[in-house]
C-alpha cells in the first residue's frame, strides 16, 4: 500500500480520510494536515513524512497554487520518488489508495485520468443492457 | 462460478465496488434484482458504480439463476449481489457452485424496524428475513458476515445463536 498524505487548508484532508475510512474501513494508514484550524506549524509534518514514508509515495494537496501545496512543492518537489497531486478529489485519493500495481509516474497519470470531476448527464453513454455472451465473452 | 454471494441493501456502491471486486479477483459482477431488471434508472445508478473494467449483468432473481447456472460461466469469477436475504437463499437453493455468502448490509433502512432483529452493527432482520436466514445457515456453503475485508468474517450461525 502506497504511503499517503493529504494536506488541505481547513479540514478537508481528514474530511476525506474519514470517508475513504468508511468506503473501506482501512484509513488509519493515511496521514493528514487540516492546515490553518490551529496556530500550529504544519510543515514539519511534511518533512516528517519526507523523512519516513516509503517510496514512492504521494503527497494530495486541496488547491494548485494554494499556500498548502507552496509549502509542499518547496519541501518535497525535489525528492526522488515522492510524486505531488493537486487539485485532489475523493476519487483520485481512493484510486491511489487501493491500487496495488507498482507506482510509476505513468500509472498515477491513469489513476488521475480515471477520477476527474464530471457533470452528469441523464443517458450518458449506451444504456442498452449487456448480453450474456457479451458478459461470458 | 460465484466467488460471493453478497448481501447487501445497497446493491453496488463504492465499498462494494471498489473494495470486493478487486479482493475477490472477480471480472464479473452479477446484480439479483427484480426490481433493478424491471428499472432502468436504477440500472443506470448500478452502472454507474460498476468499475471501469468489470462487467455487469443485471437480471430478476429467476434470469440470474439460470446465468449462475450457465456452463459458458463456470470458469468466470462472478461477483453475485441481492438486497435480500430472502433472494440469496432462493439462489443458494438453486445454483451449486458458490464459494462463500457474505450477508453484509441488512435492513438498516427499513421502514418498520419494530419486530426487527438486530444480530450485528450492519443487520437489523425482520422476522421473514430471519428465518430465510436461518435456512440459508443451515446449508452446506460457508455463511458469514464480513462488510470489508478487513474485518473478520464472523459466521452467520454465530450471530443467529440464541435468536
Amino acid at each position: 500500500m502506497t504511503d499517503i498524505l493529504i494536506a488541505s487548508h481547513g479540514h478537508f484532508a481528514s474530511g476525506l480520510k474519514s470517508s475513504i475510512d468508511i468506503l473501506t474501513g482501512m484509513a488509519k494508514k493515511i496521514q493528514v494536515i487540516d492546515a490553518y484550524v490551529d496556530k500550529s506549524d504544519y510543515t514539519k509534518q511534511i518533512t516528517d513524512f519526507i523523512q519516513n514514508a516509503k517510496r514512492p509515495a504521494v503527497i494530495f494537496t486541496d488547491l494548485k497554487g494554494g499556500s498548502v501545496n507552496q509549502k509542499v512543492v518547496l519541501k518535497a518537489a525535489q525528492e526522488k520518488d515522492i510524486f505531488i497531486v493537486t487539485q485532489t478529489n475523493l476519487a483520485v485519493v481512493l484510486a491511489v489508495f487501493l491500487d496495488n500495481e507498482k507506482l510509476t509516474k505513468e500509472h498515477l497519470q491513469d489513476l488521475i485520468n480515471q477520477s476527474q470531476v464530471e457533470l452528469f448527464q441523464l443517458n450518458d453513454g449506451d444504456e442498452s443492457s449487456t448480453q450474456e455472451d457479451e458478459f461470458f465473452g | 462460478m460465484i466467488a460471493q454471494l453478497r448481501v447487501d441493501d445497497r446493491l453496488i456502491h463504492g465499498q462494494v465496488a471498489l473494495v470486493w471486486t478487486k479482493e475477490l479477483n472477480t471480472p464479473g459482477i452479477i446484480v439479483a434484482n427484480d426490481n433493478a431488471a424491471n428499472n432502468q434508472m436504477v440500472q443506470m445508478t448500478l452502472k454507474m458504480a460498476t468499475p471501469t473494467g468489470k462487467k455487469l449483468l443485471i437480471r430478476t432473481v429467476d434470469d440470474a439463476i439460470k446465468v449462475f447456472n450457465n456452463p459458458k460461466g463456470a470458469n468466470m469469477r462472478i461477483f453475485a449481489l441481492t438486497n435480500s436475504v430472502k433472494d440469496a437463499l432462493k439462489i443458494a437453493q438453486n445454483v451449486k457452485d458458490i464459494e462463500g455468502i457474505n450477508v453484509a448490509n441488512v435492513g438498516r433502512f427499513a421502514k418498520d424496524a419494530n419486530d426487527a432483529v438486530q444480530l450485528s452493527s450492519t443487520l437489523m432482520l425482520s422476522q421473514d428475513e430471519l428465518k430465510s436466514l436461518k435456512e440459508l445457515a443451515s446449508l452446506d456453503i460457508p455463511v458469514f458476515n464480513q462488510v470489508v475485508p478487513s474485518n473478520a468474517k464472523t459466521p452467520i450461525k454465530t450471530l443467529l445463536k440464541n435468536k
